[in-house]
């Protein structure tokens, strides 16, 4: 690096101009000065270049003032010869003093630079380390890595890569951005070792000068922190994963045992009320006949919503849970739901409160039934039988409608609130009802396929779920015919 | 009819043909039964039924393709079977001239009633048109297009006489929101299936006793409407 050579040489001459200034203080005062007087004075040059310059300009600056004390100081005047004995031990003295000051002080002063330079790495270092920590993905890593190496050794080029999985692809980062790299090899190049592997390396182009060891160093810190940082953030990513298996896999689970326990006891009725009736051994009773035939009814019933449920909530899973939506009447779909259920409502008040002048609403029928389907249900289940069950629906503001189905039934603790929406997930204590905690998971599902919201609040008489739907269809309303 | 009516069940699962079999065979109908679209349509030509049952989803032909195939030379009465949440492909079996549908699962008593009216309708098709329509207090005179509640005369503005007499004169039958657009409103409406709402909810007011609970003036989910007249 030339500039460090510069500063180098700068130093020298400095410390020579030095002495050299002294000299021609002292020779023009040289008939007031003895030479033990000039002797000490010539140490003051000669120690100030050690202490700044350090050991060089120090020793260079008591070279100098050796020969110009002999030269200009000491008779014979103007030679390099002396002649009295204790002139030639005052000159040793002076050579001997001048080396050891410039010694001293020239290493105190190495060690004060040398220290500077390890603050300076580890400034750099430390930088490095608080910029990586936050980084969680290898281009992060890389890209930050580039950047720090770039900055740091004031390179002209830089060129990370990481390879993330032994065999697949590595993440390049080449900077400064959108210039090519040189043709001609780099500067530098340290590779980016992990624990078990070469994780990548750095190539680094400098057009000025060589690496210093220092630098050599500091680089070394910055590929070791940056392959730390790597290693940590494939160590997290694969947690992640780990973490994300075991969860769909408690799922799975839990689903493949609520299903099949659900599945199995409308079966078990089944099979049981079937195999009663079939059996020539008991002559049952017109009443009790009818009663085996309605259980087998009531629990097919049951069974094939269970199925639906189940494909709806696999459409949603799958994402494929697309909604046909067209203008609809809303009260023809809680109309068409209450026929359906009304076999399932009978021990409960249903009341309807639709205000007529509702405006057209973009649904999907089937799947918009489907949802007021579960949710009526999930009422019924947990309200005693008797008490009412409300649905009420009115105009949020002019983008959205606000539907509300509410029961009588015991308020849910606040924490489930929320979580009744999730796939299985049943409130506590109420094992005696029977359901795959499906239904309200696939209104969530049907209703944000509809852009809108669902949600449930306690209330002082019992439990409402709450859901949005937006009034338009993109982006239109509902066209009025012309009354004909 | 002197002779049992025969119906052709199209459907590939052996156990709903079973089923069909016993079942309709001693409520006194012939059955004939095929597991393959093609085999179905070589039935339904070689002993024209009086009726086909016809599931939508066949291994070797799809079903609508089968409904519409036969609608090329027979105006005999299909009544398609599908699942919940395949809405389109019933539309789509209706549009091309099937006459009514069922769910699956399904109960007996639906079955057996679908396949009453739709054998009625049949029989009225190739006779008479029924004049007047009676549903519970409603009579609907086609003819003179004069429409009554009890003994008072309902007055309906000129396109909710015409949706109601194409509902009437269909009923029974399963129409979709674009049959009942075509019909009434003409090709340029047919998707605006919004006009349609507000007319049903107009005829429902002037018609039914509660609105929101119609007897007469059915919705089918997702598919149209249905006219329920009398037997």
């Amino acid at each position: 690096m030339q500039r460090r050579l510069v500063r180098r040489i700068g130093r020298y001459v400095g410390s020579i101009a030095a002495v050299g200034l002294t000299t021609g203080v002292l020779f023009s005062l040289r008939h007031w000065l003895n030479t033990s007087t000039v002797a000490l004075l010539y140490l003051l040059p000669v120690g100030l270049s050690a202490a700044l310059w350090g050991l060089g300009p120090g020793l260079g600056a008591a070279l100098v003032a050796f020969f110009g004390f002999n030269y200009l100081f000491l008779p014979p005047y103007f030679t390099l010869s002396v002649m009295q004995p204790d002139n030639l031990i005052a000159l040793l003295v002076f050579l001997v003093v001048a080396v050891v000051i410039s010694q001293l002080l020239g290493r105190i002063q190495e060690n004060l630079v040398r220290a500077r330079a390890r603050e300076h790495e580890a400034i750099h270092a430390s930088e490095m380390i608080k910029a990586l920590t936050g980084l969680s993905n290898p281009q992060g890593i890389a890209a930050m890595l580039a950047d720090r190496v770039l900055k740091t050794f004031l390179a002209d080029h830089v060129e990370v890569s990481l390879q993330i999985d032994a065999g697949e692809d590595s993440e390049r980062v080449v900077l400064p951005l959108a210039i090519a790299l040189p043709r001609e090899h780099p500067t530098k190049v340290l590779a980016v070792q992990g624990m078990n592997r070469l994780l990548g390396e750095i190539r680094l182009w400098r057009s000025a000068g060589s690496f210093f060891p220092e630098e050599d160093r500091l680089l070394g810190i910055f590929a070791s922190e940056a392959a730390l940082a790597l290693e940590r953030s494939l160590l997290a990513q694969a947690e992640n994963r780990a973490r994300v298996l075991e969860q769909s896999d408690t799922l799975k689970s839990a689903l493949l045992s609520s299903v099949s326990h659900e599945l199995r006891t409308p079966l078990a009725t089944i099979m049981a009320s079937v195999s009663s009736l079939r059996t020539g051994e008991v002559d049952w009773h017109e009443e009790a006949r009818q009663e085996l035939l309605s259980a087998i009814e009531e629990e097919t019933d049951h069974l094939n919503q269970l199925v639906g449920n189940l494909l709806d909530m696999s459409r949603i899973e799958a994402g494929i849970l697309r909604p046909q939506r067209s203008w609809n009447l809303l009260s023809e779909v809680i109309q068409s739901v209450l026929r359906r259920m009304r076999k399932h409502t009978s021990h409960h008040r249903i009341l309807v409160e639709v205000p007529e002048d509702l405006p057209l609403v973009p649904l999907d029928f089937i799947q918009i039934e489907q949802v007021f389907t579960n949710l009526l249900d999930n009422s019924i289940k947990y309200s005693p039988p008797g008490t009412s069950v409300r649905i009420r629906a009115s105009i949020l503001d002019d983008k959205q409608l606000i539907v509300e189905v509410s029961n009588e039934g015991p308020p849910v603790p606040a924490e489930y609130l929320a979580r009744m929406f999730g796939k299985f997930s049943r409130l506590p204590g109420v094992e005696s009802v029977t359901g795959t905690g499906l239904g309200l998971s696939i209104c969530k599902g049907i209703i944000e396929a509809h852009g809108g919201r669902i949600w449930a609040e306690n209330q002082p008489s019992g439990l409402a779920f709450r859901f949005t739907l937006p009034l338009d269809l993109e982006g239109l309303s509902a066209a009025q015919p012309v009354q004909t | 009819m002197t002779q049992e009516p025969h119906v052709l069940v199209i459907d590939d699962e052996p156990q709903i043909l079973r089923a069909m079999r016993t079942i309709l065979a001693a409520k006194r109908f012939r059955v004939t039964t095929a597991s393959r679209g093609e085999e179905g349509l070589a039935l339904a030509a070689a002993q024209p039924p009086d009726l086909i049952i016809l599931d939508l989803s066949l291994p070797d032909l799809d079903g609508i393709e089968v409904c519409s195939r036969i609608r090329e030379w027979s105006q005999v009465p299909i009544i398609v079977l599908s699942v919940r949440d395949a809405e389109k492909d019933k539309v789509a079996a209706l549009d091309r001239g099937a006459d009514d549908y069922l769910t699956k699962p399904f109960g007996i008593e639906e079955l057996l009633a679908r396949v009453r009216v739709a054998l009625r309708h049949s029989t009225q098709a190739s006779g008479s048109k029924q004049v007047v329509v009676h549903a519970g207090d409603l009579e609907i005179d086609l003819s003179s297009h004069v429409v009554r509640k009890g003994p008072e005369e309902v007055k309906l503005t000129g396109t909710e006489y015409k949706l109601l007499a194409h509902l009437a004169s269909n009923a029974g039958r399963v129409l979709t929101h674009r049959g009942i657009l075509l019909a009434v409103w003409g090709p340029a409406d047919s998707d605006h299936v919004e006009y349609l709402r507000v007319y049903m909810r107009q005829l429902r007011k002037k018609l039914e006793d509660n609105p929101d609970e119609p007897q007469f003036l059915l919705t089918e989910p997702g598919l149209g409407y249905r006219f329920l007249a009398d037997a």
